[in-house]
């Protein structure tokens, strides 16, 4: 009797402290990465883990697009993971819709996170005047190119239409491509060159009122911007010598051309910063970068286009909200933490949108990356800043714009008519009120 | 209770399992995709039944046209030139004593291997910078130089051909057999009469081997339909939808735009169109065909 009631206890206690010491588990399903994943795991799961002691971060690593259709049936049959990543606010705004995400209004006003992050960041998860998403990284597009080839040759850094016309003549008289870039395994690559054409023709403030319905997509300064892209893509093979090259070759064959000379500069969102520093800047060439050139007087400045890559939220139907809003704040109130991240990256991902001061930056990354991160503080501040498709454009005409401008470039329909189909598609997202946050412009 | 345990009825226990886990697991989800056809569904949230409004919108979208006409194309394309060399090399296999297995092997391998590496083989071989192109380009002949997968004009043949090279080898393996089955004695008879290899081949072989052969014909028309993974890791549908089909841009409306009614509809009239096949090919069962 007295050995069955020792036991009895002892059970007890070994399950209370058990209880006491076991943590509530918080998951993650994010985007699976080789490079990526060990650094996600040391430095923002466990590092968090070590940091408190009430819940365990999981991360569950996947391939983007098995991830995303799993987590999305997932939470159709009420589960899913506590945290939710999607790739931008467009997937924000179907589960929003749904109503399978958390509102973080009262978590942003307790944790004081509007104070904390950019403006135009923290408002592109706003939905119906709510607080959805938080930006896990956000990002641009630049124009890199090889220092060393460009000083060998006195070439120019193009920032005109006309100085990007002269040089690219120069770099074919050299055989070389201007560009290096291609669409082989990520077809949308095309709507990185349609937003460059768009912002940098017509114009960010063109761009925002189309956006905002204020303008028609069908505008001939819009029409000017995709047959200038048309002449520099078709005509003229400024991307990788052909429109048929560019679509046969992918990632790792153009950051190797841009790397062996194959061309001279390079067209591309600042997540290639690292890839381009293992490519290129392990040669003996240096590389450099600038801002898109202005490619009309109605686009005089330097504007950097904004936009979200990846962002987060958490589950409505979690089963530890508590835990995933921890998780959240915990990435909000560390920055010193984010910014190491962000380090080994070389702040090509985990980019979160937090409001930085020039003593912020790392200096034990790429010279070209800290020179970057502050002209793109200083010039996005100024309010110059584009619009990147895949963060403003709502699901349908956001497909359009990269899978139809194949059409346009394959001359099977003529740019005034892509642009008809493209404002009726506006015209229906915005009738079904499928439009996204957009910042307003000063 | 004693028909329970009627010997036509017990066969029914063995397929009931089946059946179970088919109901559930293609039945029922077919036929909620049938009805959200009728409905503006975006995969997530509320479902509004909006009626026909998706058929009205598929009868005038011109890249689903564009896709159709694709997978009839395709379709004419595999009923042709796969099926000839499977035929032809299949007849002559017959005739090889020695190393025949070799062959057959040979000519099976490519289907045994999965469909992404098959791709990734013929797009390096086409590369522009890798692959042929590279060394077209080198000796002068750039005509040759640039990858057909990424040429409006060639890139549905391309795919498909990349498809057919995989895929004939099976039809090499079905109709072997076939010709297997057919009594040696007719081929000598007809060696006695001084029939040419090919009158053999018109008038026995093809003739006997006919149910092998419909039945071939009829898996490619049914297969031809919902043709995805190659199209899909080679050319994405491009450039310009110029290989697109139709499972390719089901799957775009459904993944990329979220348009799950819109894809439902494209489903639908897959289905009937494969339904329309199956039932042809059961009349001229009726109708005494052989096949």
């Amino acid at each position: 009797m007295i050995r069955t009631l020792i036991s009895f206890v002892s059970l007890i206690i070994l399950s209370t402290s058990y209880s006491a010491l076991a943590k509530t588990k918080v998951t993650w399903s994010m985007e699976s990465n080789a490079d990526r994943d060990p650094i996600m795991i040391e430095k923002l799961q466990n590092a968090y883990n070590n940091s408190q002691g009430n819940y365990e971060l999981v991360i569950e690593f996947e391939d983007n697009e098995t991830r995303l259709t799993s987590m999305r049936t997932a939470m159709i049959g009420g589960m899913g993971p506590d945290i939710v990543e999607t790739p931008g606010p467009s997937y924000v705004k179907e589960y929003h819709a749904a109503g399978m995400l958390e509102n973080l209004d009262s978590y942003a006003a307790e944790f004081g996170w509007k104070d904390k992050m950019i403006p135009w960041a923290y408002s592109s998860g706003v939905f119906e005047g709510s607080l959805y998403a938080i930006p896990k990284t956000h990002e641009s597009m630049v124009m890199l190119y090889n220092k060393t080839l460009f000083e060998e040759n006195n070439w120019k850094v193009p920032t005109t239409l006309e100085e990007l016309e002269d040089v690219a003549g120069k770099i074919k008289a050299k055989g070389m491509n201007v560009f290096s870039y291609g669409s082989d395994g990520w077809q949308p690559t095309h709507e990185h060159l349609v937003g460059i054409y768009l912002n940098n023709y017509a114009g960010p403030q063109a761009v925002y009122e189309a956006i905002i319905g204020e303008r028609e997509w069908t505008d001939p300064v819009f029409v000017e911007a995709l047959e200038l892209l048309k002449k520099h893509m078709v005509d003229e093979g400024y991307w990788s010598g052909s429109l048929e090259n560019y679509y046969a070759i992918g990632w790792d064959d153009f950051h190797a051309q841009f790397a062996n000379r194959g061309a001279a500069m390079m067209t591309i969102g600042t997540w290639t910063f690292q890839a381009t520093q293992l490519g290129i800047g392990a040669s003996d060439d240096e590389w450099g970068w600038a801002p898109l050139p202005s490619l009309s007087s109605q686009s005089p400045d330097p504007n950097f286009m904004i936009a979200i890559g990846t962002t987060m939220s958490v589950n409505a139907n979690g089963k530890n909200k508590d835990g995933a809003i921890d998780v959240l704040n915990w990435i909000m109130s560390n920055k010193d933490k984010v910014l190491d991240i962000a380090k080994d990256f070389e702040f090509g991902e985990m980019v979160v949108p937090l409001t930085l001061s020039s003593s912020d930056i790392p200096t034990d990354i790429a010279p070209q990356v800290q020179d970057y991160l502050s002209e793109y503080a200083r010039i996005t501040g100024e309010g110059n800043y584009g619009y990147c498709t895949w963060t403003f454009w709502p699901a349908d005409p956001g497909v359009h714009i990269w899978k139809d401008m194949e059409v346009v470039w394959a001359g099977d329909i003529s740019v005034e008519d892509f642009l008809y189909d493209h404002q009726k598609m506006w015209d229906k997202a915005r009738k079904n009120g499928d439009t996204l946050p957009v910042p307003l412009r000063n | 209770m004693k028909i329970f345990f009627n010997k036509s009825f017990v066969a029914w226990y063995f397929v009931f399992p089946v059946a179970f886990i088919h109901l559930f697991v293609i039945g029922i989800p077919s036929l909620a995709s049938l009805a959200l056809c009728l409905t503006d569904w975006r995969g997530l949230g509320e479902i509004n039944y909006i009626g026909f409004e998706n058929f009205i919108e598929l009868f005038d979208d011109r890249y689903l046209k564009k896709a159709i006409i694709n997978n009839v194309i395709w379709t004419i394309a595999f009923l042709t030139v796969p099926v000839g060399i499977a035929l032809t090399c299949a007849y002559l296999l017959t005739g090889i004593k020695r190393g025949q297995m070799f062959f057959r092997l040979a000519f099976f391998f490519p289907y045994m291997l999965a469909s992404v590496i098959n791709c990734q083989i013929w797009k390096y071989l086409f590369h522009p910078i890798h692959g042929l192109g590279g060394f077209f380009e080198r000796i002068g002949w750039e005509f040759l130089a640039v990858s057909p997968f990424t040429t409006k004009s060639t890139s549905l043949f391309a795919v498909a051909f990349v498809d057919g090279w995989h895929f004939w080898g099976f039809l090499v393996v079905i109709y072997l057999t076939g010709m297997y089955q057919v009594d040696n004695h007719l081929y000598e008879a007809a060696d006695i009469e001084g029939a040419t290899k090919f009158q053999k081949f018109r008038y026995i072989t093809l003739p006997m081997i006919r149910p092998v052969f419909v039945f071939s014909i009829m898996i490619i028309i049914i297969w031809s339909v919902p043709v995805f993974d190659y199209v899909y890791i080679l050319t994405g549908g491009g450039p310009a939808y110029s290989s697109e089909v139709i499972a390719n841009y089901m799957y775009s409306q459904a993944f990329e735009r979220f348009d799950v009614g819109y894809s439902s509809a494209i489903g639908t009239l897959m289905f009937f169109y494969v339904m329309i096949i199956v039932a042809m090919f059961g009349l001229f069962r009726r109708a005494g065909w052989d096949i």
